[in-house]
């Protein structure tokens, strides 16, 4: 049997409460921080992760109504044309307003965070003009991504964000683009990625950077959310 | 046409999703959109809301398919923690914490799918032997995890609503979960 890691006694009886999706954010980061380092409670993860699963299954099947599947099949084939007519290269169609709506005000303290994230990062920042384009150095968050270099490469209104060194996001969390604009909240982008082995990642920043003041990245659940459950990892600001 | 997907496992199913092929990803939606939606009426407790979560999950899904991993399970297991994701935010945005829930037997006679397939009779079947391996829980292990994973609270708001220890709570939650897991690997009905 492997040593626990250290900190483990506060932790014992976390495993539960991760699975369910009980934990506070800061308890949640922290958590995850834990697990890296202790063997004993990603085992008992792993041990549980399948009851966890069970759930959703547990529950009485409903079908769904038939016109959900022709609302949901009308955007995607209409997006299917679009990826067709614009070529095996382009970027997925920009993600859609929904039609349920939005909250007027952001539920999340995340997203409260995001707005004065400046404050809360405050690492260097530097810009490099040239070539018709400018190549701005985001801010990390050396506390989670200590060896990360990331670029925001900006091209006619355009952006792609270039990373070296930056972690995978924790279990079952994917990291999400971001941009916001002056006195609003973040709009989310459809951008998902998850960089690759030695670190790397590369992904276009969907839609034009006109307005735009920052771009952002957090870690999200699978999927990506409509609101930041998390402080972002990285802010490129853009004006 | 879906039909000549219908023999792929959703693995490769997901592979083609990756890549844009509509006609893929219908399927997916059809194995999986009556297990989505049920979650999401379990959650949001509304037939438009959980309308609403399914649609926003699936549309996730086939904007974001190039994020499956087969490492981390099935896809089965990852579209429906993508709508628990989605149905928890829809509840947080809603503030509908104390909305009134149907019961699962007045829903089952509303809108209860028909065991069409050998397929759907499975799922009910499993459904059953879930529901039972939480009925052996002691009703405040079952009570914990219930609030949490489909009332999206934290430990913290748990331990508040029933005046007991963070601690306890916790506790609870990890052996009610243990207790499951054994009780489902006993029947073989894990995944």
């Amino acid at each position: 049997m492997q040593p626990a890691g250290p900190g483990h006694e506060r932790w014992a009886d976390a495993a539960g409460a991760y699975l369910l999706g009980a934990l506070g954010e800061d308890e949640l980061r922290a958590y995850e921080a834990h697990l890296a380092t202790c063997p004993v409670c990603r085992e008992e993860v792993d041990e549980l992760a399948p009851a966890a699963d069970a759930l959703p299954a547990s529950v009485a099947p409903i079908a769904p109504p038939p016109e959900l599947k022709g609302r949901i099949m009308a955007e995607v084939e209409r997006e299917a044309a679009l990826l067709a007519a614009a070529g095996e290269t382009a970027d997925r169609p920009p993600r859609r307003r929904w039609s349920v709506s939005l909250p007027r005000l952001a539920p999340l303290a995340a997203a409260a965070a995001l707005l004065i994230l400046g404050v809360a990062v405050g690492l260097g920042i530097g810009s490099i003009t040239g070539g018709g384009g400018e190549t701005i150095v985001a801010q990390v968050d050396q506390t989670r991504a200590p060896d990360a270099k990331v670029e925001l490469q900006i091209d006619d209104n355009r952006g792609r964000l270039v990373a070296r060194g930056l972690p995978a996001p924790p279990r079952g969390r994917v990291y999400e683009v971001w941009v916001k604009r002056s006195g609003q909240a973040p709009e989310p982008t459809p951008a998902l990625f998850a960089p690759n082995r030695d670190g790397s990642a590369t992904t276009s920043v969907p839609g034009s950077l006109k307005g735009v003041e920052q771009v952002l990245v957090t870690d999200e659940p699978e999927g990506g959310s409509t609101v930041p459950t998390r402080t972002p990892i990285m802010v490129a600001e853009t004006s | 046409m879906a039909h000549d997907f219908r023999a792929l496992a959703d693995e490769d199913l997901m592979q083609l999703v990756r890549r844009g092929e509509a006609r893929a990803f219908e399927v997916v939606y059809e194995r999986h959109a009556t297990a989505a939606f049920s979650l999401a009426y379990r959650i949001v407790g509304t037939r438009n809301g959980a309308e609403d979560v399914t649609q926003e999950a699936f549309l996730s899904i086939w904007r974001s398919g190039a994020r499956y991993e087969r490492a981390r399970g099935s896809v089965r297991t990852w579209v429906l923690g993508i709508v628990h994701h989605r149905a928890i935010d829809y509840l947080r945005r809603a503030f509908v914490h104390d909305r009134r829930r149907a019961s699962d037997e007045g829903i089952e006679e509303r809108f209860e799918a028909g065991e069409r397939t050998e397929v759907e009779a499975a799922r009910r079947d499993e459904a059953r032997t879930i529901r039972a391996a939480m009925d052996t829980l002691p009703a405040d292990q079952c009570q914990v995890i219930e609030l949490a994973y489909f009332g999206g609270f934290t430990h913290t708001e748990i331990a508040e609503m029933l005046d007991a220890p963070v601690g306890t709570v916790k506790g609870r939650m990890r052996l009610g979960l243990k207790k499951m897991r054994e009780q489902l690997a006993s029947g073989e009905v894990m995944r």
